[in-house]
Parts: C-alpha cells; sequence; structure tokens
C-alpha cells in the first residue's frame, strides 16, 4: 500500500494556524509523526486558509520539503488553483515527485489538468465523477473512472502514476455509497492490465462519527481487498498502520513470519 | 500472433555475501568467495543478471565419521582422522569452500572442549587457504560455549559460521559480529520461521547484508519438493522487494543425501537400484542440480562425482 498522509491540510485547525502564522516548527512536528508511521507521499491541502492562496500552497510545500524528500501530492478541488500551484512548486522543488489531487472527468478538469502533469512530470489522481456530480451507483463510477484512465494514459502519464479514486462519502450521509465504491475498484481494476492504482481518501467514511477510526481501518480492509493500492489516511494511526499491515500479509502482498508488523517497519527503514 | 513479453520487472535483488579473506583484506585465505547478487529468477538470463556462480563446500569433519558408506569411505577413509590431510584431499578435489564440522564438540559423541575445537579450525586454516564454513554440533548450549572461542580464534578470516536459530541466536550472533565473520541463520523447512529468525538476529545489531539462510535439506525422494519450494518462494518474496529473505542460500546436499537409502545401500540392492558405486553420486548430484535451479548458492557436498557432475553442471548455465 502506498501510504498518503492526511494531516498536513488546512481543515485541521493547528495546521490552519501554522499557515497562518508561518509556523513551520507545527508543520515538521505533525510530519515527523506521518513519516514514523509510515507515510510514502504527503499530502498537501491549505484547507480555507485566508490570504494568498498559491503564495500559501508554495510555503507549505517547501515546509514539508524541508523535512522529507518524500513526493508531494497537492491536493485541491479547484483545477485553476491548480493549474497556477504545480508549475510554482515544480520550480521551487525540482528533485521532489509530485501528484495532482485532484481532477474529475468532466472535460474542462481534464483539459486543464492532464496536460499540467505530463508537462510537470506529475502523477494524478483522478475522481470518479464529472460535471454531473458524484455518482451514486457504480456504472456510473466505472464510466468516469475509466474515461479519465484512457485520456491520462493517451497523454502519456505512466499507469503506475495515475491513481484512481472511487469517491468516499460519509457512512451518515449515504450508507449505500461505501460498497458502490468498493465494487468500482473491483471492476476498474480489469480495466486495464497493469490496472492503475486506486486510492480512497478514507476518513470520508467516518466523518462525525464517534467511532471513526474503527470505522475506517475496517473500510480501509474491505477496500483493499477489492484491490485498493493507496490511502490518503492518518499514518499516525497505529491501530490503522497495524490493519494494513495485516491485510498486506493475509493478501500474500508479505511474506508472513511471527513479527511481521516489524518486519514491515524494518523493511521501510522505521524499526 | 506475437509473442508476449514474459520479463518480470523486479524491485529487489538478492544481496552479495563474500566468504574468505586474503592477505590484503586481514586473513591468510588464498581468494574469497562471493555469491548471491541475483537480480531475477534463476537461471533466466532475460529477466536479470546472474553476477556470480554457485559455490561448491565439500565436507570435512573434526572426528572419523562412523556412518559414512563404502563409497565415500574409499575417498576418505585415509584422511578422516586427520582434519587438515582430509582439508587438503577436498581442495584437491575442487572445492572452493571447506565445510568444517566440529562433531566432536557434540556431548555424545566425544564432548571435545572448546580449547580443541579452536586447535583443529587453526590446524584446517593453516592446511589449506580456501575460506571455511564451520558448523557446532546442533546442541545449542555447547555450540554457545564453542563457538565464540573459535570466532575469536579465527577472527579477520571471515568465515561463515553455522548456524543460530529462532531458540538461539543472541550468543552466535554477538560473536560473529565482534570478530567479523558471516552468519547462518537456519529455520527447518519453515520459510515464516526463516524470515523471522533474520528478524531475530537484525535485533541484535548483526547486518543481515552478512547472512546465509539455511533452510535445511531434503535429498531427491526425502521431501526435497518442499525445501524446493521454499527457495522459490524466499527467491519471490526478496525480487519483490522482501530484504529479510534477500540473503543468499546454503544446502547441506551431502549429509542429506547419504542418509537416503538408495545413496547408503551397497550393491546387495544393484539388481533394483543400479550399482552402488554410482547411485550415490548420482543422487548427490541429481539433488544438487535441481537445488541450483532453485537459487542455491553453496551446496555442501561429499562425494567427488557428485562435485564432478555439479561443477560440469554449473559451467554449462552459469558462466
Amino acid at each position: 500500500m502506498i501510504i498518503f498522509s492526511e494531516r498536513i491540510n488546512g481543515m485541521y485547525r493547528d495546521v490552519r494556524g501554522a499557515i497562518a502564522e508561518c509556523n513551520k516548527t507545527i508543520v515538521h512536528d505533525l510530519l515527523k509523526e506521518q513519516l514514523v508511521g509510515g507515510a510514502d507521499v504527503i499530502d498537501i491541502n491549505i484547507g480555507p486558509t485566508k490570504g494568498d492562496a498559491v503564495g500559501n500552497f508554495v510555503w507549505l510545500s517547501q515546509t514539508v520539503a524541508e523535512v522529507t524528500d518524500k513526493p508531494l501530492s497537492l491536493d485541491s478541488a479547484k483545477a485553476n488553483l491548480l493549474v497556477e500551484v504545480v508549475p510554482k512548486v515544480r520550480q521551487a522543488l525540482p528533485k521532489t515527485r509530485l501528484v495532482i489531487n485532484s481532477c474529475t472527468a468532466a472535460a474542462d478538469y481534464m483539459d486543464k489538468l492532464i496536460p499540467l502533469a505530463v508537462a510537470n512530470g506529475t502523477g494524478m489522481i483522478g475522481l470518479t465523477m464529472d460535471q454531473e456530480g458524484v455518482p451514486g451507483n457504480v456504472e456510473k463510477r466505472v464510466e468516469c473512472g475509466a474515461t479519465f484512465l484512457m485520456r491520462a494514459l493517451e497523454a502519456g502519464v505512466p499507469i503506475e502514476d495515475i491513481y484512481i479514486d472511487p469517491i468516499i462519502l460519509p457512512i451518515h450521509a449515504a450508507p449505500k455509497q461505501q460498497m458502490n465504491a468498493v465494487e468500482a475498484i473491483r471492476q476498474l481494476a480489469i480495466v486495464n492490465d497493469p490496472p492503475p492504482q486506486f486510492i480512497v481518501g478514507l476518513s470520508n467514511v467516518s466523518q462525525k462519527c464517534p467511532y471513526h477510526k474503527l470505522l475506517n481501518r475496517t473500510f480501509l480492509v474491505m477496500c483493499m481487498a477489492a484491490g485498493l493500492t493507496a490511502a490518503i489516511l492518518d499514518a499516525a494511526d497505529t491501530d490503522l498502520m497495524d490493519a494494513v499491515i495485516t491485510a498486506e500479509v493475509l493478501q500474500g502482498k508479505q511474506l508472513y513470519s511471527d513479527d511481521y508488523i516489524k518486519a514491515w517497519k524494518m523493511q521501510k527503514g522505521l524499526a | 500472433m506475437p509473442v508476449p513479453d514474459a520479463k518480470e520487472k523486479w524491485s529487489g535483488r538478492i544481496q552479495t555475501v563474500t566468504i574468505g579473506a586474503t592477505p590484503a583484506e586481514g586473513g591468510t585465505r588464498g581468494r574469497t568467495v562471493t555469491i548471491g547478487g541475483q537480480s531475477g529468477i534463476p537461471l533466466l538470463g532475460f529477466d536479470g543478471e546472474m553476477p556470480c556462480v554457485p559455490a561448491i563446500a565439500i565436507d570435512v569433519c573434526d572426528k572419523p565419521p562412523l556412518d559414512w558408506p563404502k563409497p565415500l569411505a574409499e575417498v576418505y577413509g585415509d584422511v578422516w582422522s586427520d582434519p587438515a590431510a582430509w582439508a587438503k584431499r577436498a581442495k584437491e578435489l575442487g572445492a572452493d569452500l571447506i565445510n568444517l564440522r566440529l562433531a566432536s564438540t557434540h556431548p555424545d559423541e566425544g564432548d571435545a572442549s572448546p580449547a580443541q575445537a579452536v586447535e583443529t579450525v587453526k590446524t584446517v586454516l593453516k592446511a589449506v587457504d580456501l575460506p571455511l564454513v564451520i558448523w557446532g554440533c546442533d546442541v545449542p548450549e555447547k555450540d554457545q560455549q564453542v563457538m565464540p572461542k573459535v570466532a575469536e580464534a579465527a577472527e579477520g578470516e571471515n568465515c561463515l559460521l553455522g548456524a543460530v536459530t529462532e531458540g538461539a541466536y543472541r550468543t552466535l550472533a554477538a560473536a560473529a559480529l565482534a570478530y567479523k565473520h558471516k552468519l547462518i541463520t537456519l529455520a527447518p523447512c519453515d520459510i515464516n520461521k526463516s524470515k523471522q529468525v533474520n528478524i531475530l538476529v537484525s535485533d541484535t545489531g548483526f547486518p543481515l547484508t552478512d547472512v546465509v539462510i539455511y533452510p535445511t535439506t531434503a535429498s531427491l525422494g526425502y521431501g526435497m519438493e518442499y525445501v524446493y519450494s521454499i527457495l522459490e518462494r524466499g527467491r519471490l518474496a526478496a525480487l519483490s522487494g522482501d530484504r529479510l529473505m534477500a540473503q543468499p542460500v546454503i544446502l547441506d546436499v551431502g549429509y542429506e543425501t547419504w542418509r537416503s537409502k538408495e545413496a547408503r545401500s551397497g550393491d546387495e540392492a544393484a539388481e533394483a537400484l543400479g550399482p552402488a558405486h554410482l547411485r550415490g553420486p548420482a543422487w548427490e548430484a541429481v539433488t544438487a542440480t535441481d537445488y541450483l535451479q532453485g537459487g542455491a548458492d553453496v551446496l555442501v557436498l561429499r562425494h567427488p562425482k557428485a562435485v564432478e557432475v555439479v561443477r560440469n553442471w554449473i559451467k554449462e548455465f552459469f558462466v
């Protein structure tokens, strides 16, 4: 599993405060927890921060890159913001691998963001939705995912850098959409050989739920069984990371040993 | 119809391990032996590299073996009460490594002292300039007394010391680390335990890059397929990036082969099984060459005819 850290996100009050005050220490401390937990990619989202959005985005990216050379996922729903931010981050951090998070399967989004990815040598996360919004069924998700995948492949984005996100909705708001997302992963995994990456924004499933951690780790394992290869999550949640590692062992992706959790950490240089 | 490209893209690689040290490297060996380094499935040249060829170690015991059958007695009987002479014979027969077994230290086989074991090792080191693989007697309490002394006496020679297990690993790992030897990790026919022993050894601070895996061995007709499948699974895990399984493998083919009734029985069984002087060596050679296809890196052998067949096989397919 490719672990995207969700924690450097302005939706969190501490990160929003850090951006407002240009306080690097807060960001660095949070980041270290994510790295120790096993994060492979750092998702960067400025959230509802006030002020210069482009400047904040570049500052947050550079602040993260002071601590780690791991890839960054530049996260915004605003295509126009990404069009401005991606070249600036690319220029500021020429050696860092980047992922654009995210693009929908709507034509105007793809027209802007896919050439941006190619021009800046980034990966891409494609949402299985278009101008009509989030689909309420499996079929439309698969259709959108396949459309995005084909467009990105044709434009020259390598298959291993294309992530399909079947869009996770909160369980209390949309109780049928979790299994629809799981089924969409299963069906999209056979659209192309080799398949692209599949990613979820995990915490969406448990928004405003008291047992959010249990919901997160249970749902993540269900998605992994369907073919999930990446997730945006809190890598400092050790129970969650232990569930990821255990599921990988049960899938045969890691060779079992009695200390398999430690073995996983040793492989990552974390133990 | 186009032929599909079957080439695999592997992210991992077997690590290389060098045994022995020349005078320039602080030892007294005439040459060193390097094993491992494969970046693909064994013998699939298009799949990856095989930078090192498998090495042959020949058995030398520190006391006359009581149970070696006639075809082996004919080769070694005149030297087997003298480990130095025996080691020279092994070198003449084309060994890359001497596989020295300190069998006499076993409490039931003479209970030789650590000091006596040290003398044996020094004698063998003086007699031949090949790198050494050194095994205790497989009784952990005794090995923990003997092997640290042996490791100390052979400091600088970069020997391969056997073997640590899940139940007993601290003492020997510490000795190998202190006196800069390589280490064999042993888990009988269990790949999951094999990984576990490597985790435990690594926890002691011993570098996994200095480890050779011994998954135990079975001869042809006695469960060889189990060990073969362990070799395959270990190699696939390593090539997929599992650094805890990326160690070269040593197999004790001679010992296991010459326990089988097919190799041991004499010409009284010739009518059904063929003449004894050919049967045992053939059994040993077939077992060994099968394991080479599974990715074995060091084969411990006994009979010169088996050594010759395996050597030719290696020349044919690896060089």
